[in-house]
Order: structure tokens, then C-alpha cells, then sequence
């Protein structure tokens, strides 16, 4: 089980090839800006992507994810591996 | 600033639909519930002809091997979805050249509990991905 910093299906992608979905559903959306590192989709799927922009559409805003390699608890492994004394 | 819904209509890929073989994956485990927030989302931002575009996204195997798609862009599901687009159109469903190639939309009428069932019977039973790292697959 997840808990992501934002909900999407990380199966959409819009006509930039980049998943999408919209800011409000961030848990704090004041952390959505672009280029920080998230994790994005839902409970039982979720991925590491980092923001790549924020653009108005719809009634909101919506945000472009760029995917990255890798699971979730591969980078949980990398970051523990980095901070081991 | 919140803006329009993105319309779709024009942006729609100029190509014929994926043949009643073509395979169309579909990542992670639906329930109606996902799905209907996954619509919504959807309709949020998009529209078809004016009207919010009803509909969920899938990938169809068009252009590279099945398994080298579920690499590409499936691996961190652990589960996923493998109707054929003839399997999703017998149940009623359009599939819509949306986005980039092979993305499509499949695009829902009501979008209700009815037709949410239905979808979900068409995804067909979900299947571990043999792209998940560590699959046995």
C-alpha cells in the first residue's frame, strides 16, 4: 500500500506523451511544483515521477508527470543505502 | 486560472481503428469505484464535440511487441489488463486515437454503475505483469 503525494491513473498520458492529472488532488499541492520528485498514482500503484509543468485546463489546473524508471521501493532501498552510517 | 476543457476532437489521431485482434493493455487493478474517478478526471479536462469526454486510458500493442510495451511503460504495475479492441467494441465500447500513438481513450456514454460493470467486464480478469521486476512471468 502507497501513500502518494498525488492521485493519477498512471495510465493516462495526454498529446505530450507525459502522465496527467490535476492538482488538486495532492495531498499538499503546494509541494506540486515543477521539477520536484513525487509519488504519483494510487495505493496499490504508484510510481516516482518528477513535475514537469502546471497548466490550467478544464476546471483546474493540471499537472504533467514525467514517469521514472523504477519502483517505488527501489528508490526506498537507494536512499537507505545512501544514508546508512 | 482554471481554463477550457481540452478539446479532443481535432486532435484525434488520423488513423483506422486498431483491428478486433489488436491487444489493448490497461495497467494496475480496476474497481467500478476507480474507474468512475478515473472517468471523472478525465471529463474534467477534456471534451469531445463540446461535451466532457467520458472515458479511461489504455495502451494498444500497435508498432512494438507486447512485451516490449509493458517494459517501456507498464513496469510498475503489478497487475494489468488484456482485452482485444473486438473484445471492448462487442461490449460497446469506442476506442479513441487520443494523445500519442498507441494511446486510446475508451470512451463511456453514461458512465453509471451499468456501464462501469460493463467495462469492467470487459477489461476482462486482471493478470500479473510479466514486467513487473520480480514477476515469476
Amino acid at each position: 500500500m502507497y501513500q502518494v503525494d498525488i492521485t493519477a491513473d498512471l495510465n493516462d498520458e495526454d498529446e505530450t506523451g507525459f502522465v496527467w492529472t490535476f492538482l488538486d488532488e495532492a495531498r499538499d499541492p503546494g509541494q506540486i511544483t515543477p521539477g520536484v520528485l513525487v509519488v504519483a498514482g494510487d495505493e496499490e500503484a504508484a510510481a516516482v515521477c518528477q513535475v514537469v509543468d502546471l497548466v490550467p485546463a478544464g476546471d483546474g489546473t493540471i499537472v504533467h508527470l514525467r514517469l521514472l524508471p523504477g519502483l517505488v521501493d527501489e528508490y526506498r532501498a537507494l536512499v537507505e543505502r545512501a544514508l546508512a552510517s | 486560472m482554471p481554463g477550457e476543457r481540452i478539446e479532443q476532437r481535432l486532435r484525434l489521431r488520423a488513423e483506422q481503428p486498431p483491428a478486433e485482434t489488436t491487444l489493448v493493455v490497461r495497467g494496475g487493478r480496476d474497481t467500478p469505484g476507480k474507474l468512475r474517478a478515473h472517468v471523472q478526471r478525465t471529463a474534467r479536462a477534456w471534451s469531445l464535440d463540446g461535451q466532457p469526454l467520458l472515458g479511461i486510458s489504455v495502451f494498444a500493442v500497435l508498432g512494438e511487441p507486447l512485451d516490449d510495451l509493458l517494459r517501456r511503460r507498464f513496469a510498475t504495475f503489478r497487475t494489468i489488463y488484456l482485452p482485444t479492441a473486438g473484445r471492448l467494441a462487442e461490449h460497446g465500447f469506442e476506442l479513441l486515437p487520443t494523445a500519442q500513438r498507441p494511446h486510446f481513450t475508451v470512451r463511456l456514454r453514461r458512465a453509471d454503475d451499468q456501464e462501469l460493470a460493463h467495462l469492467l467486464e470487459a477489461l476482462g480478469a486482471a493478470q500479473p505483469n510479466p514486467a513487473y521486476p520480480g514477476s515469476a512471468a
